[in-house]
């Protein structure tokens, strides 16, 4: 049983550590989904900052033909020259540019344009507040720098509204005339194209106000504005340096990345947005709601492997308890089977190990008790029949049959117990003891007569016993020597009249007679007076030490010789 | 443009000082700075997602060191009380990057644009408060020597000095350099230069006065009261201490 305990205990610690794995691989793989989202936030955020870049190139050029266009330079150059702008030469100078505009082809077209003089005063707005004019506009340094010489970009907000910006100075014959200032406006739209092949969301923010964005979500700012606020002075650098964090819309939950914008803008906390929504905790339902018909696939899966590893746990579980329990079960049983059947006396204790050695010792030491106690009820016999030599009349013997574990009519009479030591042969030396007298139990239908029918004229009352540890003197029993059986029913045949006939103890003796012929054993001198006495004799003093209410004589072969045995009979009733 | 504007405020602070002027002999003062070298362009501001492309067909301009000079001439004469002076706001720039102011004067900023400001001094938030609405203005008196930084912090490009000096004359510089103070009393002043370098704020440092004086003597000589200055700058760099903070 030892080996099998530390394989449950093996097979348990493997089940609870499979079970903790269970529960806590989900978290790795939580934390590598966590580490995989922010990756691909970063990387999303960077391309995204490549493309408005990219962007930003095209716009400059977009600008720089702009300013290239002849009318917008001769409008320009008239204009650098009058002291004061008019609304005639304002509208005269929008029509050009409004004219240009409409000859941009491709998806990027400006939502709106500046033309302003070599003085930086705005001669013309196209398509945005078109009707203002004059106002100096050098001072932002988008134009201030093209007003220098510079094609660059920038990002404008105004009104809530934010713009990609370009400007290129306008140069005739080698003279500025002017610049020109073209700006995109940022829209869901752009926010959606930029994001096609990233499998996220984006969108622009200025402060608390979201501008446009791929996808109409309601976010809390305030967290994305503290991470703004966190960043370094470093714009480009955001994508890589800024840490995911988590938003809420609603029921939903997403990752945001926050990356600055760059130019004017920025001083108006403008910044773009790169957002997933979040997936569920993976945790040990969730992993399991995750698998897939095919991760069972044995292509997949090490079915084999683990059917492998099954059988040989499995196996070795069923050898452990096939060695520690089935077979000493099955020995044992086998052993009491053996026992049961009469072919041996005990159980093996030697070949029992374990508990089942435990369980052969405590049946042989029950096995023992009964041993004794039936050695004792058979001195008790031997002591009143006498002792049964061989090849004499035969064996009374009451090992065949249990004595009544307890004592009808109440406890046992305060006799001592015989002494264990007495043998057929010495019984004579021995102390006798009288049973106290008793009355005989009632005859029962069909069963023997009872004693006090047959044994009144053979004996004579017995003396009282003596009192429990009081010894008798030896010539107080050594005038009643014992005889064995055969010297009292045969020797003493003649001496003696003859009792009724009893048709019990007829029958018993013709059995025991018939038996003893059967067996070619002599009959000579067996005469029924002296059986049936020694019968009656021998019943009544069983009945008087068991307690029992009749007694059962049977005949029988032992060793080929006819014995007789009696039984005492417990009340059935 | 610029140049008229600052033509025009020369002869606004002129004028302004004329009508207090003395009874006493005085002239005018006529001067020009003999300008160093203009520098070469800073660093981009407010840089986009690109950098700035140099165009193929003109040279770069270099920027213009005159409109960011105030000249003063100061003298041992308690000034007169000044009148109100006029800054204004034309766009997304002042009339003048930066303007000289009389102790006691009136500043008077008027928005000329269509655009609602939030303006402010950065050396003291309580000098100018409240927005400044289109075509609106905002007013503050000078009273002690100091200089002022207003801005709009919606708007960080747009920024202006305000020079307050205790001095009556005090006159700005057109772009060759070239600057005219009138009714100066006849006697002997220090000329000073204060240059405002954005530049320079840009990266931590502050604008000041230049490292340097002229001497001027004023004397009217019956019909021709006019007084020649012809100073050349060294190179600009700021004074460690402003003359108005003694």
């Amino acid at each position: 049983m030892f080996w099998s305990k530390i394989w449950l205990f093996l097979i348990t610690l493997a089940a609870a550590a499979g079970l903790t794995v269970a529960l806590v691989l989900p978290r790795p793989a939580q934390r590598a989904m966590v580490r995989a989202e922010a990756n691909r936030l970063q990387t999303a955020c960077s391309v995204i900052h490549i493309l408005l870049a990219d962007d930003a190139r095209n716009r400059v050029d977009l600008v720089g033909a702009f300013a290239r266009e002849p009318d917008i330079m001769n409008a320009l150059e008239a204009a650098s020259g009058v002291e004061r702008l008019d609304e005639a030469r304002m509208k005269q100078v929008r029509d050009v540019g409004d004219t240009v505009m409409k000859k941009i082809q491709g998806n990027r077209k400006p939502d709106f344009a500046m033309l302003i003089d070599r003085r930086g005063r705005v001669v013309a707005r196209v398509r945005l507040d078109d009707n203002d004019f004059g106002d100096i506009a050098s001072g932002r340094p988008l134009i201030d720098d093209a007003l220098a010489g510079y094609l660059r970009d920038d990002v404008w907000a105004q009104k809530g509204t934010m713009y990609f910006v370009s400007a290129a100075p306008v140069v005739k014959q080698g003279a500025y005339a002017g610049a020109v200032v073209l700006g995109h406006q940022v829209t869901n739209q752009l926010a959606e194209k930029l994001v096609t092949s990233l499998e996220v969301d984006m969108g622009f923010h200025l402060g608390a106000d979201g501008v446009a964005g791929s996808k109409t979500i309601a976010f809390d700012h305030a967290p994305m504005q503290s991470a703004i606020a966190r960043l370094g002075p470093d714009l480009a650098t955001d994508c890589q340096v800024v840490h995911p964090i988590d938003v809420h819309t609603g029921a939903d939950d997403y990752t945001a990345l926050v990356a600055r914008l760059p130019g004017e803008a920025a001083v108006k906390q403008a910044y773009y947005s790169v957002i997933i929504k979040r997936p569920d905790a993976a945790g040990f339902v969730g992993t399991l709601k995750a698998i897939k018909d095919s991760d069972l696939s044995f292509g997949n899966f090490p079915w084999l492997l683990v059917g492998a590893a099954f059988l040989v746990v499995l196996g070795l579980g069923i050898g452990l308890s096939y060695l520690e329990v089935d077979h000493p079960l099955r020995r044992l049983t086998g052993d009491a089977v053996r026992l049961a059947k009469g072919d041996g006396e005990r159980l093996r204790e030697d070949v029992h190990g374990g508990k089942f050695g435990s369980i052969a010792r405590s049946v042989n030491i029950h096995i023992d008790k009964l041993g004794r106690d039936a050695r004792s009820a058979k001195k008790d016999l031997d002591q009143l029949l006498g002792p049964a030599p061989e090849g004499s009349l035969g064996t009374i013997d009451l090992l065949a049959t249990s004595l009544p574990s307890v004592r009808p009519g109440g406890p046992a009479p305060a006799v001592p117990p015989p002494p264990s030591d007495f043998r057929f042969s010495d019984s004579g030396s021995q102390p006798s003891y009288k049973p106290p007298p008793r009355s005989a139990p009632p005859p029962r239908p069909g069963t023997p007569p009872p004693f006090r029918a047959v044994s009144t004229p053979v004996a004579p009352p017995s003396p009282p016993a003596p009192p429990p540890g009081v010894t008798l003197p030896p010539d107080q029993f050594a005038s009643r020597a014992p005889l064995t059986l055969d010297e009292d029913i045969l020797g003493r045949a003649t001496r003696d009249l003859a009792p009724p006939v009893d048709p019990y103890f007829k029958q018993i003796f013709d059995q025991f007679v018939s038996m003893k012929k059967s067996c070619n054993e002599p009959i000579a001198g067996l005469v029924y007076e002296r059986f049936a006495e020694k019968l009656i004799k021998n019943r009544d003093d069983l009945m008087l030490k068991t307690g029992c209410r009749e007694v059962r004589f049977t005949v029988y072969v032992k060793d080929g010789k006819a014995a007789l045995k009696a039984t005492p009979v417990k009340d059935e009733a | 443009m610029q140049l008229g504007l600052s033509l025009g405020l020369v002869g606004v602070v002129a004028g302004s000082l004329a009508a207090l002027a003395s009874p006493a002999a005085a002239g005018t003062v006529v001067g020009r700075l003999e300008l160093p070298p203009a520098p070469e362009r800073g660093p981009v501001i407010a840089k986009g997602f690109v950098d700035r492309i140099e165009n193929p067909l003109a040279e770069i301009k270099k920027p213009t060191l005159a409109p960011y000079l105030i000249v003063v001439l100061e003298g041992d004469a308690r000034p007169a009380a000044p009148a109100q002076v006029n800054w204004d706001l034309v766009g997304e720039s002042f009339a003048r990057p930066v303007i000289g102011v009389p102790v006691g004067a009136e500043v008077v900023i008027k928005n000329q644009t269509k655009i609602p400001r939030t303006i402010g001094a950065a050396e003291d938030p309580r000098l100018i408060t409240g927005p400044l609405n289109p075509t609106g203005a905002k007013s503050f008196r000078a009273t002690e020597p100091a200089v002022y930084t207003v801005g709009d912090k919606d708007a960080p490009h747009l920024k202006g000095k305000i020079v307050v000096v205790a001095t009556a004359h005090v006159a700005s510089v057109d772009d060759a350099g070239r600057f005219e103070m009138t009714d100066v009393p006849d006697g002997s002043y220090k000329l000073r230069v204060y240059f405002y370098d954005p530049i320079a704020e840009a990266h931590g440092k502050r604008s000041d006065w230049l490292a340097f004086t002229t001497d001027v003597n004023v004397a009217s000589k019956g019909k021709s009261n006019r007084t020649d200055v012809n100073v050349k700058l060294p190179a600009l760099t700021a004074a460690p201490a402003a003359p108005g903070k003694k």
